[in-house]
């Protein structure tokens, strides 16, 4: 008997240390193939293009997959990582946030601003050989507005849009049915990206798998949870001025890897099995900045920074004590020093510091105080139980938190101390982490607090977070819940004012009103980093603190 | 002399031969008690702490302090401290409670379901032997934690789904080792004989033939018990587990990963909690099958 079993564990054994070898197997082939020339080598080598340094594989590690490849149908950042090397934009921003030519040469706008004329330039086509013109994009605009697209980010992004016209080959004239100080800017954003009429004719719902566009790299594959590999687009040369290389990317392709281990992810890069790595947990960063053979970029991205919205169309949140009272409650410092180790910016307004108007005098201008917390819920009636967690009329203070799996930037032990916190305060928080967030927090609204970030290139990106207009939560309201007339104003006068002065002064004002409305926790801003071989260089970043990989080189280390 | 010689050397014969009897069984039954004796106490502490966590843990588990995170093991927390600022020594000792009930409940479930299956199954004998056998097959050519896996997966993350999942992946163990077991003993002429003397067959199986066929499912449920907490702990590693404020083990290894290069503590003495009880659960079961099994008593 016991022989026997010793027998299956000792062939168990066996079987295992098979299936181990078989693993590092494969991480050998995988390793070893960037040393293969690819094909895209020879081309250089023949003489083509002589002085393009060496191309070679950039594989660079991404935290979680992207949901989708088609930029009007996206809305996670990390898919803009990768639809930025495949789709161009109308126009550019630049490091300060001003609007330069891309794809469009030119513009007018009109004196009620209402009307954009582009001027396209005339030597782009797209991938798939379909001649980029004023067509295609009328085509692309009309495609995201249109509601069968089932368009997400792009929809808000475009907002004023209503219709475009085509007045000759490479002249397009968008009008707007009211004036857009964002409309620029928001063309700038990837997810805006032009994308192929005959592809997106060809592929219908499935261009989210098969993306054509004209940018400097071209759509290989996709195999899912795995990798996606885009490949350089041999024809590029219209690269905006932000990038120094506005011809053909030095790189030959680019494997981006999904590895949302933190661990594996940064072993990967330390080890060599991938040059770049994105998102190093703060607490590696120390350690990568000691390791000789690895150099850490690190942006901070724009937009909205990784705020709590409290629902406050559910009760009790949607008293104003309440919410303070959360406001209070939870100790953001607490949070950025144990979970970031202090890598992380502590945010203080709607808005990112980069963002124009953001009202710096928000920073530091309230500070955690559970007593104060305590008073404010006393006030509403809410009275400590026997255990701790406070009633009133029989019920129980419950706070339902709502936070996404997997845990992306720890995230989710955010809510792991907010409930200990507000347990405090006498607040019972159930903590729900899910992957269905677009059903339990989108489509039913079935939370009292959901954390969420966006990038973005305008404060306008408020509109659909505090306008009550915004139907993005179970088709009526947005994620604060906020409907306030005073805040609906500023948003509206914000996005038509075309004086930057005035409008910085009315988007302080906004970020100062929301805040007085305690309609929302602001938690971090995100810094986007990168952690990369030393043999990677010239990886830039855009405004937004998206990669850009147009001018990256590979050198033999 | 000779007769001296000869009554000398019978006692000498007679001595040695008491004494090589006598060495091995003292041995081997020193060193089995002393494993299992180790064995024993350390699930009685498992136990003690899952019962009484408060005697034991130094500190809150769930207090955060944001001015001590990631302390390595020192004096005043024994395992170190987390990336919350938590005494990992204190949420290790919490958290036996989840990671032991699911552990034995689990087995509970599991074992009384497999064993009335297996019972009905080798008492009926026929086609429902056939039906209840070949389900149970079924069942088994899917391995055990993927069967866990995909169950906790559709019914989501709590305590009771937790437990019904690790259980199911214990019922045809259990199932097949009773239905042989209880077959076997069917058999026996002792049974025959109750049989023969018009004994009622409730009163057959529950005097005769359950006492004789009961000692390996015990063994079973011992060694299952370290089974099903590593199944238990390998779904909470995974992000299936209860989402709760106190984490148990499985979680507590699975937050610490992403430290292990920084902190190896935070998933190092969950780690060894785990493998110390399941490690003991084998060997006590270990220990409970050679005190249970006629054929070695014989040897």
């Amino acid at each position: 008997m016991r022989s026997r079993s010793k027998m299956r564990r000792w062939k168990m054994a066996v079987l295992g240390v098979n299936a181990l070898l078989l693993v590092l197997a494969g991480c050998q082939t995988q390793r070893g193939e960037p040393g293969a020339p690819p094909e895209g080598q020879a081309a250089s080598a023949n003489g083509v293009d002589p002085v393009q340094p060496a191309g070679g594989e950039l594989t660079f590690a991404l935290a979680t997959s992207p949901d989708s490849l088609d930029p009007h149908r996206s809305g996670l950042a990390v898919a803009v990582r990768v639809i930025r090397t495949i789709h161009d934009s109308l126009v550019v921003q630049d490091d300060n946030g001003q609007i330069k030519p891309w794809l469009a040469e030119s513009w007018d706008i009109s004196d009620d601003g209402l009307t954009y004329t582009f001027k396209l330039r005339e030597d782009v086509k797209f991938h798939d050989g379909t001649p980029f013109n004023a067509e295609a994009v009328k085509y692309n605009f009309d495609r995201i507005v249109n509601p069968e697209t089932k368009a997400r980010n792009a929809v808000a992004l475009l907002r004023p849009y209503e219709s475009s016209e085509v007045v000759d080959e490479h002249t397009i004239r968008v009008h707007l049915f009211e004036p857009s100080s964002a409309f620029l800017g928001n063309l700038s954003q990837a997810l805006l990206g032009i994308v192929s009429p005959t592809a997106a004719e060809k592929y219908g719902e499935d261009l989210v798998r098969h993306p054509v566009g004209t940018g400097p790299f071209k759509f290989v594959s996709w195999s899912e949870n795995a990798s996606i590999t885009v490949e350089r687009n041999e024809d590029y040369h219209w690269a905006p001025e932000t990038v120094q290389n506005a011809g053909v990317p030095y790189l030959d392709r680019i494997t981006f890897h999904i590895i949302p281990e933190e661990a594996t992810r940064i072993g990967s890069v330390q080890s060599g099995q991938v040059l770049a790595a994105e998102t190093v947990p703060p607490q590696n960063i120390a350690s990568l900045e000691q390791d000789p053979g690895i150099q850490i970029f690190k942006t901070d991205t724009n937009g909205l920074p990784y705020t709590l919205f409290i629902n406050q169309s559910r009760e009790p949140w949607n008293e104003l004590k309440a919410r303070k009272a959360l406001l209070y409650g939870v100790n953001v410092d607490a949070i950025i020093k144990s979970l970031y180790l202090g890598t992380y910016e502590r945010a203080w307004s709607p808005l990112a510091p980069g963002m124009l108007g953001y009202n710096k005098a928000l920073e530091n201008s309230f500070s955690y105080d559970p007593g104060k917390a305590a008073a404010l819920l006393d006030e509403l009636g809410w009275k400590a139980g026997g255990d701790g967690i406070r009633e009133k009329d029989g019920k129980k203070l419950t706070l339902h938190y709502v936070e996404v799996s997997p845990n992306r930037e720890k995230r989710n032990d955010i809510a792991a101390m907010i409930q200990q916190q507000l347990k405090q305060i006498g607040i019972d928080v159930k903590v729900e982490i899910t992957k269905d967030y677009r059903t339990v927090v989108f489509e039913n609204g079935d939370y009292d607090l959901y954390g969420n970030s966006q990038v973005n290139s305008d404060p306008e990106a408020l509109r659909s977070f505090y306008h009550s207009s915004s139907t993005s939560v179970a088709g009526k309201q947005s994620l604060s819940g906020l409907k306030d007339p005073a805040v609906d104003r500023l948003l509206d006068e914000g996005n038509v004012e075309t004086d930057t002065a005035k409008r910085i002064k009315i988007y302080e004002q906004v970020q100062q009103e929301i805040m007085d409305r305690a309609a929302i926790i602001p938690i971090y801003v995100f810094p986007y980093t990168v952690a990369a071989s030393r043999s990677v260089s010239g990886l830039s970043f855009d405004y937004l603190g998206y990669p850009i990989f147009n001018d990256v080189v590979l050198q033999e280390k | 002399m000779t007769v001296k010689d000869f009554v000398l050397g019978k006692t000498v014969w007679r001595e040695s031969k008491r004494q090589t009897a006598a060495r091995p069984r003292l041995r081997s039954l020193g060193t089995g008690d002393w494993l299992a004796a180790v064995s024993g106490v350390i699930l009685a502490f498992a136990a003690l702490c899952a019962l009484f966590p408060g005697w034991i843990a130094p500190y809150s588990p769930t207090s955060m302090e944001a001015d001590r995170v990631l302390l390595p093991p020192g004096a005043a927390h024994y395992f170190g401290t987390d990336y919350f600022g938590r005494d990992i020594f204190s949420v290790v000792v919490y958290g036996a409670r989840d990671s032991l009930l699911i552990g034995v409940a689990s087995v509970l479930a599991g074992g009384l379901a497999g064993c009335i299956i297996g019972a009905a199954a080798g008492i009926a004998g026929g086609v429902i032997d056939l039906i209840l056998m070949r389900f149970i097959e079924i069942v088994m050519t899917i391995p055990g934690i993927l069967l866990a896996l995909a169950i906790a997966a559709v019914l989501g993350p709590n305590l009771f789904n937790m437990i019904f999942a690790v259980a199911v992946s214990m019922v045809p163990g259990f199932a097949r080792v009773f239905r042989s077991q209880i077959i076997s003993v069917k058999g026996r002429a002792f049974i025959t004989a109750a049989r023969s003397i018009g004994m009622p067959a409730p009163r057959i199986f529950f005097r005769h033939v359950l006492p004789n066929a009961w000692s390996p499912v015990l063994v079973m449920a011992t060694i299952g018990l370290g089974t099903s907490i590593l199944t238990a702990a390998g779904l909470s590693f995974l992000g299936l587990g209860v989402v709760k404020e106190i984490p148990d083990w499985g979680t507590l290894l699975s937050q610490g990963r992403g430290y292990l290069t920084v902190a190896w503590w935070i998933s190092t003495f969950p780690g060894i909690a785990i493998t110390l009880l399941v490690l003991s659960g084998n060997i006590l079961g270990d220990w409970l099958r050679d005190r249970l099994d006629p054929k070695r008593e014989q040897r």
